[in-house]
Parts: structure tokens; sequence; C-alpha cells
């Protein structure tokens, strides 16, 4: 029986709690990965935007979100051109530096940069490296199915770097933590729409992040003691405009820089780690597992630039996202140097100017420090509608 | 008729002002210290105190100023660039360009004929060019910052403080105080110095009249003279205190304009 690898809030005030969380997803060095392994537990590492963490689960495994850092990548830098997104490199800088230690890495290609990371890893360690291929057609009749078997060879990489064999049972199990997880997610997006007064954006953010850190039955707990918490708050609710942030999905932004959107506006919703949100329903439990998750990453699913499927537009998801949060205003926000976040952008402001709704845009990198211009810039945008 | 507050946390003072219409009914102002959430609050509250009214009956409140953030009796937050725009705009209304030197900060704002912020330019990251800089050379003479406006009335001769650092300021005091320079023409000199970045600031923007000047240094009617001597034009600063409470006017007046569009919303809301 492993001892839980997050602790720290037990026994806190709920500003204390959100502390620990965030410094949690603040501190490089990654420490629940480090707890869980010096109780001999395997990690298996994956890459940026989504992947069956449910599989790794069932076989006793940490499925760990490699989402990058805000570290400078000094060793991974040699591995890499210049002109490549910092995410990848500060997630092989995560483990060159002995940060994260890894029993296995999975990537998928969702762009040129994060489908080479499979080899580069493969250069630079000695554990299994593979590319999960997430279908590029998910309008096919045989998608579900190419992606059941696809999860399947995912599954025997994971008995075999494990040592441990993933029954049915054992997978409909860890498919009923991750449908809480998943319920309780959602929870937490119905406060920030709601009530977004109750949530800081930074806070919100560090609750969803530690989700790809942690045992998902420890991060059901965190969950279940702070949401209830949250909704007692006696905060008032102020006048902010209401804003869908876009652009999120792969590289992060600074948590500071979540914290500055976030006194500018409120931030009703948004795409940061859609990949730990990326199935917005429950998983069914009965029948084939493997299946039932194919199915549900095909037909239960939300969207980002990294996916295309045509019954999905991203402009026209953005727009209902927009809806369903009532938002006066949309955040077109990209990484530097991200090819699929980039060229997605041409078409969300498309849409929202054919619409008519407000949009600020612009880029950010996940090691950015300095926010004051585009706070400044931020600020005038949300002014010219208060005062228009 | 409606009653709103402003809340100016500036970096050295914490001004609040409760406006009903466009008269001031409650003003409150003090050392803006550590604790921002706390003195803001307690602004709000004292204001409204000076007001004779209870806090329900203040229907809408802004903040402003670099603390803005902090304060937790707040409907919405606003630059301080806005709110200095608008309560320029207010004290005079053909205001097309402000000039706010605080204790921290200098900020040169071209606006338009509706109070709307065209372009600005904020001062480098340097105390040189802010009331930071009177108050250390106020401080090395063995003087208060209330002191510094008395000084500069009494000063008789120039003197040239360099002014491009205040850390290397000091030693230009020193050798000053050393000649047998009075501290009354040594603090007009510090002036004479911070008037120049401000007329610098002010052609960085394309400034253009009427010029108002607004912040905690210029409640000393010398330093008002001071840049309007060397911006060779006429300029308009607010009587007395007003002009360091321009700020929270200017969110006060944001305030009422916000109020206005929520319950026009309310209305087409209730019409559909």
């Amino acid at each position: 029986m492993m001892t839980p690898v997050f602790n720290d809030w037990k026994g806190k005030q709920l500003d204390d709690v959100l502390l620990e969380v965030r410094d949690l997803v603040e501190d490089p060095d990654m420490l629940t990965a480090q707890r869980w392994r010096e109780q001999g537990g395997k990690v298996a590492g994956h890459f940026q935007v989504y992947f069956p963490e449910e599989i790794a689960h069932a076989a006793g495994m940490l499925p760990f979100k490699m989402r990058g850092a805000q570290l400078e990548p000094t060793q991974a830098d040699s591995r890499f051109g210049s002109y490549l997104c910092s995410i990848i490199k500060t997630s092989l800088e995560l483990c060159l530096t002995g940060r994260v230690e890894l029993d296995m890495f999975v990537t998928h290609p969702i762009c040129d940069a994060a489908r080479n990371l499979a080899p580069v890893f493969g250069r630079n360690f000695d554990y299994p490296c593979q590319i999960l291929y997430l279908p590029q057609n998910p309008n096919s009749g045989h998608s579900v199915q190419y992606l059941t078997d696809e999860y399947g060879r995912l599954q025997r990489l994971v008995e075999e770097v494990s040592g441990v064999a993933v029954t049915a049972d054992a997978l409909r199990s860890s498919i009923r933590v991750f449908n809480e997880n998943r319920r309780l997610l959602r929870e937490l997006y119905d406060i920030k729409r709601e009530t977004p007064w109750l949530i800081a954006a930074e806070d919100a953010y560090a609750l969803v992040a530690s989700a790809g850190m942690m045992p998902r039955e420890e991060h059901n707990e965190l969950l279940a003691h702070v949401l209830p918490l949250v909704r007692e708050r006696d905060t008032k609710a102020e006048d902010r405009i209401r804003v869908v942030f876009e652009g999120g999905f792969c590289e992060q932004p600074p948590l500071d820089l979540i914290r500055m959107l976030g006194r500018s506006c409120y931030l009703v919703d948004d795409d940061l780690l859609i990949g730990l949100r990326w199935i917005v329903d429950d998983v069914d439990t009965a029948g084939d597992p493997l299946h039932n998750l194919a199915y549900a990453y095909i037909e239960r699913s939300s969207y980002s630039p990294v996916q295309h499927d045509l019954r999905k537009p991203k402009e026209v998801m953005l727009e209902q996202r927009i809806d369903r949060a009532r938002a006066d205003a949309a955040i077109i926000a990209a990484a530097k140097m991200c090819e699929p976040g980039l060229e997605e952008q041409v078409a969300y402001v498309t849409a929202l100017e054919k619409r008519g709704l407000p949009h600020f845009v612009s880029e950010f990198e996940e090691n950015m420090t300095s926010f004051a211009q585009l706070e400044m810039q931020l600020d005038t945008f949300m002014e010219n509608l208060l005062f228009a | 008729m409606s009653i709103t507050a402003g809340i100016d946390v500036g970096s050295t003072y914490t001004k609040a002002i409760v406006l009903e219409g466009d008269s001031v009914i409650g003003m409150a102002m003090k050392a803006t210290g550590f604790k921002l959430t706390e003195v803001s609050e307690a602004m709000f509250d004292a204001a409204i105190a000076d007001a004779g009214i209870s806090r329900e009956e203040v229907q809408y409140t802004i903040a402003t100023g670099y603390g803005r953030h902090q304060c937790k009796v707040k409907d919405l937050a606003v630059t301080d660039l806005t709110a200095a725009a608008r309560g320029a705009h207010f004290f005079f209304p053909a205001t097309r360009t402000v000039l706010d030197i605080g204790g921290q900060t200098m900020k040169a704002t071209k606006i338009d004929e509706s109070a709307r912020v065209k372009s600005f330019r904020l001062n480098d990251k340097c105390a040189a060019g802010t009331g930071a800089f009177l108050e250390k050379t106020a401080r090395y003479m063995g003087f208060t910052t209330e002191e510094i406006g008395g000084l500069m009335d009494t000063s008789k001769e120039h003197v040239t403080i360099s002014g491009v650092c205040a850390v290397f300021a000091e030693s230009e005091v020193i050798n000053h105080l050393s000649q047998g320079t009075s501290p009354a023409d040594i603090m007009q000199g510090s002036a004479d110095s911070l008037s120049a970045r401000s007329v610098q600031l002010l052609k960085r923007v394309k400034a253009e009249p009427e010029y108002t000047l607004i912040g905690g240094l210029l409640r000393w009617p010398r330093m008002v003279d001071t840049i309007a001597g060397q911006l060779d034009a006429e300029v308009n600063a607010p009587a007395g205190e007003m002009v360091q409470y321009t700020g929270a006017v200017g969110a006060a007046l944001l305030g009422r304009i916000r109020l206005n569009k929520l319950a026009e919303k309310d209305a087409v809301e209730q019409t559909a």
C-alpha cells in the first residue's frame, strides 16, 4: 500500500490548501513523482495533450503528465533546434536533470516537435519511449476499433514495464476513479462559470494541474475537500468582464500570467490542460474497458487544435464554449513557436470577428517572467469594453 | 442621485472619495503602508463616515492605483491612467494631456474630448522621475516630506542637481551642502530636475494643451509653477487636496458610468 504523495494540504484552512497546491504545481522538482518512486512505485510519463491514464493507473503506475516547467532548459537546449517551443525542451530537461525519473515515456504525433520527442527521449534514456498514435481521422468508421487496438498495444507496454497484468476489472475500477475525477473537475468548472469570484483563476488552474501529478484517488480526495469550501466562501462578486481563454492545450502559461489574467477579468472557461478534461462525460464501465476508453476519446470529448474531427470545427466549439460560459470576450492566445496553436488562432479570430465578439490576441511562453506590458494591454482592452 | 466611491491605492497614499452625483460628499486619505487590503477598506469606511452614509448606500465602488487588486470592497478595478484621465477631465473638461506624478511613478497621458486615453508614457523604472527623488533629497538634508513645499517656497538661488539617478544625487546634495548652499535651494534644484524629466515625458507622448497636473507632488504650488515654467505653457491643477484625489474622483465617476450601463442592460433584459 503506497502512502499518499501529497499530504501537505491536510488539516489546513482553504487558503493554505490552495497555497500548497500552487506551490506543488510551480515546483520544478515535481515532488509527487519523487515520493512515488521512493516507495518503489513506477512512473509513466506522458506528454501533452491527452493520454488514457486509466491504463497506467490499472497497472499500479503513476501516470505523470509531462507539461514542461518553469526552468531554464540548459541541457535540453542542445537536443533541439532553437525554433521549437519551450515545453518540449523543459519536459526533457526535467528528466535530464533527474527531477523526474520515469519508467516509460509516451508522446503523441500532435505536432512535429512532439512526435520527435519519443526518439529524443529514447536516445537519452534506457526506458521504453513510445508514440501513442491517436487517430488522425476520428471521422472514420474504424477509428474506435483502431484506437482500441492502439490502447491494447499501450496496455502491453504498461504491463511489461510495471510487471503487472492489467485485468479488465482493474481497468474498470480505474475508469471509475477517473470518472469521479472528471465529475469533480466539471464541478470546479461549474464554479468558474457560475460564481467565478469564489475561486481565483490561478487556484482553479493549480487544482486542475495537480491532477496530472498524483494518483487520482488522492486528487479526488483533494477536490472533494476543497470544492465545498470554495462554494462556502464569502467573496464579493465584482463587475468584471467574463472571458474565455483559449490557447492553453499544450504549453502552459506560467501561473503568474494566469494570476494576472484573473485580476483583469473573470476567466469563466478555458482550454488550459484540456487533456485532463478531454473526456467530457463518464466512460462506460460495462463491457470492454479499452473499447469504452477509445469510444469516449472519439465520441465524448472536447476539442483542441491537435485533433481534427470534422464534426467539431474548432471555431464552432469555441463559440459554444463562449455561449455556455456567457462570456463577454475571449483571449485567443498561443504559445510561442506552437504551430497548431498559431494556425488555429486564424480560424478563431475570423469567427469571433464575424460574430462581433471582442477578443484579445496574444502569445505566451512558459518561461516568461515579465507581464507588465501585457497587463497594461489587457486592462486597456477590458476598460474599453466596460466604459465604451 | 447615485452614490459611488473611488479608492486610489497609491504607492505612497491611499485616497478614497464618495460622490453623490457630481458632488464630493466624503473623502479620506492615509499613508498606504504595507497592508493594502486593510488600508483601502479603512479609507473606504472613513470616506463613508465623512459623508455620513452607510456602506449599503454606496452603489458602486471602483479601485485604482498600484494596489487596486488588493482592495476587497471594490466592484471593479481600473488602471491609474483611465481613472486619472476621467478625474482630470472632470475638473478641467478641456484637458488633453494629464501629467500624474506620484510617489513612485510618473505618467503622461493624452486623452480625447471624452476623457478616453489615446496614448501614454510611463517613467522608466527609476526613482529619479518620481516623488521618491524629492523625498530622498529632503531626507538627506534632515527634512521630512511635508517640509518639501515650505523649503521650495523659500528658495532664492538656482542650483543644478543632475537628477540622472536618485542614488547618485545624494553625493551632489552633500557637495552642495559642503559648499554652503541652502537646503531650500537644493530642494528647488531637485524639483527643477524632476520637472525637466516630466517635460521630457510629456514630449514623448506628444502632449497637447490643456495640460492638467495631478498627483501627490503637485500639492506643492511651487512644483506646479516649476513644471509650467519648464513647459512654457499654462497648466491646470485641481485646487487644494483635490490634486491628490483626482484619481479617486475619476474612479468614482467611472463607477457612475458603469452603474448606468448596468441599469441600461437590466432594462434591455427586462424588455426582452
